[in-house]
């Protein structure tokens, strides 16, 4: 029985001296945020919530929770499978164009969004963007089954390394309804 | 591309092999064509990924992809060293019993956070390939893990949970 209550104690203590914490609030209410995604360096996270019934992704600063501002792609709900570079630079998500899905690329130093779309017969379902940005892998679907692409980003992408500028993408964005 | 020794379990039929590359060419021209640069295919890994049955849920950190692939019906978290185009083994991660959902790795391909289903429940788990350790880190307050992100440097996890019908997202330090 004691044996048995140290455990259990012991147990607890290891599971809390892991830091835990919300990731705070969005500021679009106490809805679903799905899909979470880390910077390299931990100090950007997006996540998708739902904004007007659709599903958008949101960007929070760390640890402070303060939301950063998209470009181009806050046009391009709904959004899925989000994935951020080294500092945030860049974000990789799927958007949905028409009867389409593709996956697009916003520079958030500069505001250009790279589309990257892929033949009829593949579906994206995720994707993973490299912390540096030289890489993409792209799960897609052909003929009922699910694959892994694997895409260079060397010749489109300037690289985003650690100790690199955080990319602001512009001023703080302002919480909507 | 380093030369590999063969692995039985990883051939394919020729005919297959050819339409992939075919596949692969088509999403090369397509991705040139609409941007003007290069985003270019990596046939050869495409290749190695396509004969190792179903592939799914990418993570790329560093030189590393984390993935769940399958053949048979049976997944496994599968760890793949991109530049040289070689899965690497995971000692006493993969379990007959079990089913990944979701997995992340860290730039030093050392550290993969997993959610797997097990013995009918749901749970979130790290990896450390070094000690070959698998240790669970429970969700407080209770709630069902599904998908998960790991920072570049495999210190800081972020990971949905479900808890009481909503979805919410913890951000879990790791020692």
């Amino acid at each position: 029985m004691l044996a048995a209550s140290l455990l259990i104690a012991v147990a607890g203590c290891g599971s809390w001296s892991w830091g835990r914490r919300s990731a705070g609030p969005s500021g679009l209410g106490e809805g679903d945020r799905q899909d979470p995604a880390l910077s390299g360096n931990g100090r950007v996270l997006a996540s998708i919530v739902e904004r007007g019934g659709r599903d958008t992704v949101i960007l929070q600063e760390q640890p402070s929770g303060r939301l950063l501002p998209l470009g181009p792609l806050q046009r391009q709900q709904p959004h899925r499978s989000p994935s951020l570079s080294w500092n945030g630079r860049y974000l990789a998500v799927l958007v949905q164009q028409g009867g389409r899905r593709l996956a697009v690329i916003e520079d958030r130093a500069t505001g250009r969004l790279h589309r990257l779309p892929l033949p009829a017969d593949l579906e994206p379902q995720r994707l993973s963007l490299a912390p540096d940005g030289r890489r993409l892998a792209i799960e897609v679907v052909r003929s009922g089954r699910a694959v892994v692409q694997m895409f260079d980003l060397a010749g489109l992408l300037e690289a985003d390394l650690p100790g690199g500028l955080p990319a602001t993408g512009g001023e703080p964005a302002a919480p909507q309804p | 591309m380093e030369p590999q020794p063969r692995q039985p379990e990883m051939r394919s039929p020729p005919l297959r092999r050819f339409a992939v590359l075919g596949c692969s060419s088509l999403i090369g021209l397509s991705l040139g064509g609409c941007l003007g640069e290069m985003a270019t295919p990596m046939g050869g890994l495409d290749r190695q990924l396509e004969q190792a049955g179903s592939s799914q849920a990418p993570a790329l950190a560093g030189r590393w992809l984390a993935l769940i692939g399958g053949r048979g019906g049976r997944d496994q978290v599968l760890l793949v060293d991109v530049e040289r185009a070689l899965p690497v083994p995971l000692p006493g991660l993969n379990r007959p019993d079990a089913q990944p959902l979701s997995v992340a790795v860290s730039r030093d391909g050392n550290r993969l956070a997993v959610v797997r289903q097990l013995d009918g429940r749901t749970e979130l788990v790290l990896y450390r390939r070094e000690l070959m350790a698998v240790e669970a880190i429970a969700m407080q307050p209770a709630g069902v893990p599904r998908r998960v992100s790991l920072r570049a440097d495999g210190r800081e996890l972020a990971v949905e949970v479900s808890r009481g019908g909503h979805w919410q997202i913890d951000l879990i330090a790791i020692p």
